[in-house]
C-alpha cells in the first residue's frame, strides 16, 4: 500500500498578472455568436485580447463525456466538451507552452444550487484529463459589479462591467429583430446579412466606447448616454432595408427552458429555433437580459419577505427597486432605438404572481418559477401561439418545473406547451414531439388569420394593394401593434384595417 | 418532532419508503423521470392520503441546519429536494383536488433553515389557513423549540458516534465511513448496504453525525473548512460529505469508505471524483454503490459486500498503521 499522504487539492488556477495581460488571450463562451462578439468588443475596449470558444458542436457532447464524471446534465457536458476541444485545438496548433501561458478561461458562476455553481468542477475534470492542470481557469462571481482575478490580469471594474451589460443588451435586442423578421423576409438570407453587419456595427462601438469617470462618474455617464441608442439607430437604417411579407400566418413559437439551453444557438439544441422557422413558426427567442432581471429582483422579493428583520428597509428596498428601474429602464430606451421591434422584459413581478399557486418563487435553482410564469405570461398577453421549453436531460430544477405544469395545464386546457427533452444526441425524437404541438399552433395562426379577414373585411388584394401605397408597412422596423392575437398576420391584418379607417 | 409536540399537534409518518409503496401510491404522480429519492415523496403523499389525518405536511426545505454554516458559501437542498413537493403536488391535483376530496389539508411550507428568523413567519403563514386558532407568537415558540430538539439529537448522535470510534481505538478495531445523502437511511433508498456490513462485525458511522470536537479535528488537521478541496460549497449535503471524506481520510480507524448514490443524482454527479480522491489519497479504501434505484439489488449487494468485507480484513491494520504514523499521539480523549 502507498504511503499516506492526505494531498488531494481542489485546483487553484496560478495568477493572471497584469503583465501578461497584453499577450494572453481571454477565453469564454456560453452564449450567442451576438453576444459573444459584442462581450470580445467590450473586453478589447479595455485593453484585453479576448476570443469566444468555437460554436458547440454535436461531437462536443462527445468529449465532455469522454472527460467528466458520468451524469452530468447536457449544459455541463456540451460545455465542458467544448473546452476540451479548444483547449487541444490550440495545444496542437500553438503548442502546449502557449495554453498554459497565453490563453486563460473565464466562466461565470453564480450560487448555483444545481450544477449552475458547480460547472467549474466538470472544467477542471477537464483540465485533469488532458493533463493541463496548469491552464488557468477562473470563476468570476456573476452578482458582483467588481472584482478581480488573482494577480490582476483581468480586473472587472465598472467601466468593463457596465459596457458587459450594454453588450449583453444588445445581444438581445439584435437577437429579437433577427427572430422576429427572418420569418417574413422576402429576399431570402438578407436578415442573416443584416444581423451580422449589425453586430460588427456594434462591436466597433463597444470597441472604441469612450471610458468616462471611473466608478460614479463612469455609472452615471453610461445612465445618461446616447452613445449606445446612436449605434442602434445606425444599425435600425440597415434593417429599415429588409422587406417583409406579414401576411403569412405564422405560428408564434416562445422558447423558454434552462437558460444555456435557450440561449444557445446551434448543435447543443439541435438548432431547434432555425429547425421551427423551417416549419414554418415565428420564434420568440429568450433574452439573456430577463435572467440577470430576474436575479435583482429576487433579491427584491427576498428582502420583503424578511422586511422585520431587515435595518434600513426602506432605503434598502429604494435602492434595489431603482436599480431594477434603472435596468429595465436602459433596456426600453435602447429597444426604442429599435423602433421597438424587440420584445420588452417582462414583468417579473407578474411572473411570480402568475406562477404562484403552481411554483414558489423562493425555490431557486435554474430559472426557478420563472418557466410557468413565463409561459402564463405568454398565454395571458397573447404573446404566442406555444411555448416550446427546453429542457435539459439530467437537469435538476427544470425536470421539478416541468412536472408542477400538470397543474397549469389542468387549469389552462388552451395553452399550447411542448417540453421537450435535450440530450443532445437525440434529435429525430425531440423534433417530432415538438411537431406535434406545432401542428396545432400553425392551425390556431391560420384561423385567427382567417378571422381577422374575416372581422375586417378584408383581402388579401386588399392589403396588398395597401402596402403598394404605404411601403414602409413592409420594412423589418415597422412595428405593429398588438390587437389582442398571438400571431404577426392577424396583428397586421387589423392594423392595416385600422390604418385604412375600417376599425372602430 | 419538538416543533409540532409544542403546538400541541399529533405527528403520523408514512411508512419507510419501498418499491411497492412507490407503486401503490406514488405512480403516475410525478409526471417528469427523475432520480428515485424525489420519485419516492409520491409514494409518501399517497400513502398519507389514507391515513386519518387532517394536515398533510409537506414542506420545502430550501436550506439546511448544517455544522458547516458559516465555513461554507451556503447550506442549500438540492433543487429536487426543495421543489419535488411542486411537482408532485400537482400529481395529485391535476384531475382533481384530491386533499380536498379527502378533507386534508395539503400545507407546505417554504422551509429554509438557513434564515432561522424567518422560519416562523413561512411556517406561519402557511399553517394559519389549516390551523384557524394559530398564533405567531406560538409558532415562534415550536420553532425555538423545534430547533432545541434537533441540537439535542445531533449531540447526542454525535456522542454515540465518538463511543464508537473510541471503541475502535481500545480494540484497534477498523470502522466503515459512510457517505450518502441523509435519506440512504431509509432501507428503502439506501437499501440497508450499511446494516448488512454491519452484520459482519463492521462499527458504521453516517457522515453527517461524526463527531466534532476541537480537540479531535486538532489532532487530525483540519477544521471546519472545506475550500482547500471544494470550492462551490453551495449545497449543505455535498459540502458535509466532502468535510465527511476529509474526515475519514485521516481518522486512522476509519479504513474504508462507503459511498451511496441514487440512480441520476446530479448533485452527486461532480463530486465523485474529488470524493474518492480525497479519501484515498491517504490509502484509505473507497467502495461505492451509484445508481441505486427503487429495486434493491439483492444479489450484487451480497457480493460487493463480500469483497468490502476481504478487503477489509486484509488491510485495515495497515491502513491504521499508515495513518496513524502521519499524526501525534493518539489525544487521551480518545482512548478515554
Ligand atoms: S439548471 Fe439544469 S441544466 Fe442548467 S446547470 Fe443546473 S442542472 Fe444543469
Ligand atoms: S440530491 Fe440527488 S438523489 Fe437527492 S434529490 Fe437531489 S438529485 Fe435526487
Amino acid at each position: 500500500m502507498e504511503a499516506v499522504s492526505f494531498e488531494y487539492k481542489a485546483y487553484k488556477p496560478r495568477p493572471f498578472t497584469k503583465e501578461e495581460r497584453p499577450y494572453t488571450t481571454i477565453l469564454f463562451g456560453g452564449l450567442t455568436f451576438k453576444h459573444e462578439r459584442l462581450i470580445t468588443g467590450a473586453l478589447e475596449n479595455m485593453g484585453y485580447k479576448a476570443k469566444p470558444l468555437p460554436n458547440i458542436e454535436r461531437i462536443d457532447l462527445d468529449i465532455g463525456k469522454e472527460y467528466i464524471d458520468v451524469g452530468a446534465c447536457c449544459p455541463t457536458t456540451f460545455t465542458a466538451g467544448n473546452l476540451a476541444r479548444t483547449l487541444m485545438d490550440i495545444e496542437k496548433k500553438e503548442g502546449r507552452e502557449a495554453v498554459r501561458d497565453r490563453y486563460v478561461f473565464v466562466t461565470i458562476g453564480a450560487c448555483g444550487p444545481c450544477r449552475f455553481g458547480q460547472y467549474h468542477e466538470s472544467y477542471e475534470r477537464v483540465l485533469e484529463g488532458l493533463n493541463l492542470r496548469d491552464f488557468r481557469l477562473f470563476l468570476l462571481d456573476l452578482l458582483q459589479l467588481e472584482q478581480s482575478v488573482e494577480g490582476g490580469g483581468l480586473e472587472i471594474s465598472m467601466p468593463l462591467t457596465l459596457g458587459l451589460v450594454y453588450a449583453m443588451f444588445m445581444g438581445d435586442l439584435i437577437t429579437d429583430m433577427e427572430y422576429a423578421t427572418r420569418p417574413y423576409e422576402v429576399k431570402k438570407g438578407q436578415t442573416d446579412q443584416v444581423v451580422k453587419d449589425s453586430v460588427e456595427v456594434l462591436y466597433e462601438k463597444l470597441k472604441k466606447r469612450p471610458i468616462v469617470g471611473k466608478k460614479l462618474g463612469n455609472f452615471l455617464w453610461h445612465i445618461f448616454t446616447d452613445y449606445f441608442v446612436d449605434a442602434l439607430k445606425e444599425v435600425k437604417k440597415l434593417w429599415d432595408e429588409i422587406e417583409v411579407d406579414r401576411l403569412q400566418p405564422k405560428a408564434k413559437v416562445k422558447i423558454t427552458g434552462e437558460f444555456w439551453l435557450q440561449t444557445h444557438e446551434g448543435d447543443g439544441n439541435y438548432n431547434i429555433k432555425r429547425w421551427l422557422e423551417e416549419q414554418g413558426a415565428e420564434v420568440i427567442p429568450p433574452p439573456v437580459a430577463v435572467w440577470m432581471d430576474y436575479l435583482i429582483n429576487m433579491e427584491l422579493f427576498k428582502l420583503e419577505d424578511a422586511k422585520p428583520f431587515v435595518k434600513n428597509y426602506y432605503l434598502k428596498k429604494f435602492a434595489i427597486s431603482f436599480f431594477a428601474w434603472l435596468y429595465r429602464r436602459t433596456y426600453d430606451k435602447l429597444r426604442k432605438a429599435l423602433n421597438n421591434i424587440p420584445n420588452p422584459l417582462p414583468s417579473q413581478r407578474e411572473l411570480k404572481e402568475l406562477a404562484r399557486p403552481y411554483f414558489y418563487y423562493r425555490l431557486t435553482g435554474g430559472e426557478g418559477h420563472m418557466l410557468i410564469g413565463k409561459a402564463l405570461y405568454a398565454l395571458k398577453h397573447k404573446q404566442a401561439h406555444m411555448i416550446c421549453e427546453l429542457s435539459p436531460y439530467g437537469c435538476l430544477p427544470n425536470t421539478m418545473s416541468v412536472g408542477a405544469m400538470a397543474k397549469v395545464l389542468a387549469d389552462y386546457p388552451e395553452l399550447l406547451y411542448a417540453p421537450i427533452e435535450i440530450k443532445g444526441d437525440s434529435e429525430v425524437h425531440a423534433y417530432s414531439r415538438c411537431q406535434m404541438v406545432l401542428t396545432e399552433a400553425k392551425r390556431r395562426a391560420k384561423e385567427e388569420f382567417e378571422q381577422a379577414l374575416e372581422k375586417t373585411g378584408l383581402s388579401l388584394e386588399d392589403i396588398r394593394d395597401f402596402e403598394e401605397k404605404h411601403p414602409q408597412l413592409k420594412r423589418a422596423t415597422y412595428k405593429v401593434p398588438n390587437y389582442g392575437y398571438a400571431g404577426t398576420s392577424a396583428n397586421y391584418v387589423m392594423h392595416v384595417a385600422k390604418l385604412m379607417g375600417r376599425l372602430k | 418532532m419538538g416543533f409540532f409536540d409544542s403546538l400541541g399537534m399529533k405527528v403520523i409518518f408514512s411508512s419507510d419508503t419501498s418499491e411497492e409503496q412507490y407503486r401503490t401510491y406514488g405512480k403516475g404522480r410525478i409526471t417528469m423521470d427523475s432520480c428515485f429519492p424525489v420519485k419516492a415523496l409520491a409514494g409518501h403523499i399517497g400513502e398519507l392520503l389514507h391515513k386519518d389525518i387532517d394536515i398533510l405536511f409537506v414542506p420545502m426545505i430550501y436550506s439546511l441546519p448544517s455544522f458547516l454554516r458559516g465555513h461554507v458559501m451556503d447550506t442549500l437542498c438540492c433543487t429536487r429536494v426543495m421543489m419535488a413537493p411542486e411537482n408532485i403536488k400537482a400529481g395529485f391535483l391535476k384531475e382533481r383536488d384530491e386533499f380536498k376530496e379527502r378533507g386534508i389539508k395539503y400545507v407546505s411550507p417554504f422551509v429554509p433553515f438557513g434564515e432561522p428568523e424567518l422560519l416562523p413567519k413561512y411556517l406561519f403563514e402557511s399553517l394559519k389557513p389549516a390551523v384557524e386558532d394559530l398564533t405567531y407568537e406560538e409558532v415562534v415558540e415550536a420553532v425555538r423549540e423545534g430547533f432545541a430538539s434537533l441540537e439535542e439529537f445531533d449531540k447526542s448522535m454525535r456522542e454515540k458516534s465518538l463511543e464508537i470510534l473510541r471503541w475502535c481505538v481500545k480494540n484497534n478495531r477498523p470502522a466503515l465511513l459512510v457517505l450518502a445523502r441523509p435519506y440512504h437511511m431509509d432501507p428503502g433508498i439506501g437499501h440497508e448496504i450499511d446494516a448488512e456490513l454491519q452484520l459482519y462485525g463492521y462499527p458504521v458511522l453516517w457522515y453527517n453525525y461524526l463527531p466534532i470536537d476541537k480537540w479531535l479535528l486538532d489532532w487530525l488537521g483540519i477544521s471546519l473548512d472545506i475550500s482547500d478541496v471544494w470550492t462551490s460549497s453551495y449545497s449543505s449535503n455535498t459540502n458535509e460529505i466532502i468535510w465527511g471524506a476529509k474526515f475519514a481520510s485521516r481518522f486512522p480507524w476509519i479504513t474504508g469508505v462507503i459511498r451511496l448514490s441514487s440512480y441520476e443524482c446530479g448533485m452527486d454527479q461532480p463530486t465523485f471524483t474529488p470524493v474518492q480522491r480525497i479519501v484515498e489519497s491517504s490509502g484509505t479504501l473507497f467502495f461505492k454503490f451509484g445508481e441505486l434505484d427503487e429495486t434493491k439489488p439483492a444479489g450484487s449487494v451480497k457480493i460487493r459486500v463480500e469483497t468490502i468485507v476481504y478487503y477489509l480484513e486484509k488491510y485495515s491494520q495497515d491502513i491504521i498503521k499508515k495513518k496513524l504514523s502521519r499524526l501525534r499521539e493518539v489525544p487521551k480523549e480518545l482512548t478515554l
